[in-house]
């Protein structure tokens, strides 16, 4: 397993492009402020592990993750988000966009130890699935052992909007790039917020 | 320009359109007024291949094509544009990026090039301008948070960006106050051309003091069973649906 200190009031923007495997660990002290992206497009078969130790208070993480499957791909991401000290924030955001006969799998688990009060965590996993036999499973997971916090978590799988796609076919587009285009708005959430180098490759993979 | 014989459909097996019969012809405006549940949301719905509905019987011509044979898209393309009662608000998609996609898939099938990104916004600002539309609603997504008017506005702008043949105003009144009315009414008053024609479709005769009809036909129980000029309107309005239930009787 890889980790990776942040020191105190330190910042680092982390971007895991592709990749087949992730096993990386990152701990961050007070005040460091993490931005991590993890992008998974055309792998077959990709399985990651990400924790994240906030050991520092007042320690601010953010993670984006997008996820984009055919075939018969296989996709899991798990995250550990440790609120182990107080006054902390953690954000993540993941959407998978899943076709074909692909498998994925979202664990995202949050702890919030004893002594971490005044903890902000929150967590949402959102789904496009784009065929029949496409699968997602998808486990948010919260354990919280203070009783001074705001967290909340949420996961949520749908398909395409049908009047959606009628309104834009009645304007004369046609019905799959119209269901390009709901793809694209559904990814680009996550792909706006990636650095400026990476936008033009975003733009490629939502198309 | 459209014919529509002994046209059936129904929705979730339920038969709503009972052989309405109706044929339009280029110049001209026809109001279709009726009860809730008359049908004619279902005509404007199968008119533009909505797949919720089926066609159980009849045709429906359009220049000499069958209309029922083609997909959404296509019917669209041919000309047909719908001013939808509801109008779909559509998170991350621009109206930009939407009306681009719309236009240049429409000129191609017509055998006309794509409009240039400068050519394309000055056509975006044109059309705005005639239809009196705000330029920072362009310049978000698809009609999200926007108010009612807005939305009806916004599919007015949306018939002068892509210069339909017959352009079906479903209920564009519904929900409207005055000065929304005129406006829109205005629009469409321009659009107008001596080659393109409009169904009207409505619930209130007061629409019809701004667009003036040729025709006027009332829809009862998913068949047309009256039609006249602008002075039916005027009588319904005045007598109500009641009247129209006793002269069956």
């Amino acid at each position: 397993m890889e980790t990776i200190i942040l020191a105190p009031n330190s910042e680092r923007h982390i971007v895991l492009w592709n990749p087949d495997s992730t096993d990386i660990c990152i701990r961050q002290e007070e005040n460091s402020h993490l931005t991590l992206h993890i992008v998974i497009k055309e792998q077959a078969k990709s399985a990651n592990n990400i924790c994240i130790e906030l050991v520092g208070e007042e320690a601010q993480t953010d993670i984006y993750g997008l996820v984009m499957a055919s075939g018969n791909d296989d996709i899991s991401i798990r995250t550990i988000v440790n609120h182990n000290v107080g006054k902390c924030k953690s954000r993540q955001l993941f959407k998978y966009v899943l076709n074909d006969n692909a498998t994925a799998a979202f664990d995202g688990l949050v702890v919030v130890r004893p002594d971490a009060q005044q903890t902000d965590a929150f967590q949402t996993n959102r789904n496009l699935i784009l065929s029949d036999k496409a699968r997602i499973r998808t486990q948010p997971q919260l354990e919280i052992y203070a009783d001074d916090v705001h967290c909340s978590h949420g996961a949520s799988t749908g398909q395409l909007d049908e009047n959606a796609l009628f309104y834009m076919q009645q304007r004369g587009i046609s019905l799959n790039a119209a269901r390009g285009l709901l793809v694209d708005a559904f990814c680009h959430e996550i792909l706006d917020t990636l650095p400026p180098q990476y936008r033009e490759t975003a733009n490629e993979i939502a198309n | 320009m459209l014919q529509i014989r002994n046209l059936h459909a129904s929705i979730a097996g339920k038969e709503i359109l009972h052989g309405l019969n109706l044929s339009i012809n280029a110049g001209e405006v026809h109001a279709i007024m009726g009860p809730n549940g008359a049908g004619k949301s279902t005509l404007s719905a199968v008119l533009t291949g909505n797949p919720a509905y089926t066609v159980t019987e009849g045709e429906v011509i359009f220049n000499g094509k069958n209309l029922l044979d083609m997909p959404p898209e296509q019917r669209a393309k041919e000309g047909i544009f719908l001013s939808f009662q509801y109008p779909v608000e559509i998170p991350g998609v621009s109206m930009v990026n939407f009306m681009r996609t719309a236009v240049n898939e429409t000129r191609a099938y017509r055998g006309q090039k794509e409009l240039s990104a400068s050519e394309f916004l000055k056509l975006m600002r044109e059309k705005r301008e005639l239809v009196e539309m705000d330029s920072r609603l362009t310049q978000r997504s698809v009609n999200e948070g926007f108010s009612g008017g807005e939305k009806k506005r916004n599919e007015i702008f949306q018939m002068a960006m892509l210069e339909p043949l017959l352009s079906i105003l479903d209920e564009t009144d519904s929900g409207l106050d005055i000065d929304a009315l005129r406006i829109v009414a205005e629009g469409v008053n321009r659009l107008k051309t001596p080659q393109n024609a409009c169904i009207v479709i409505t619930h209130y005769q007061r629409l019809l003091d701004y667009i003036i009809p040729d025709f006027v036909h009332i829809l009862a129980d998913g068949q047309i069973v009256k039609t006249g000029d602008k002075t039916l309107a005027l009588e319904l309005e005045e007598k109500g649906y009641e009247w129209l239930q006793h002269k069956k009787d």
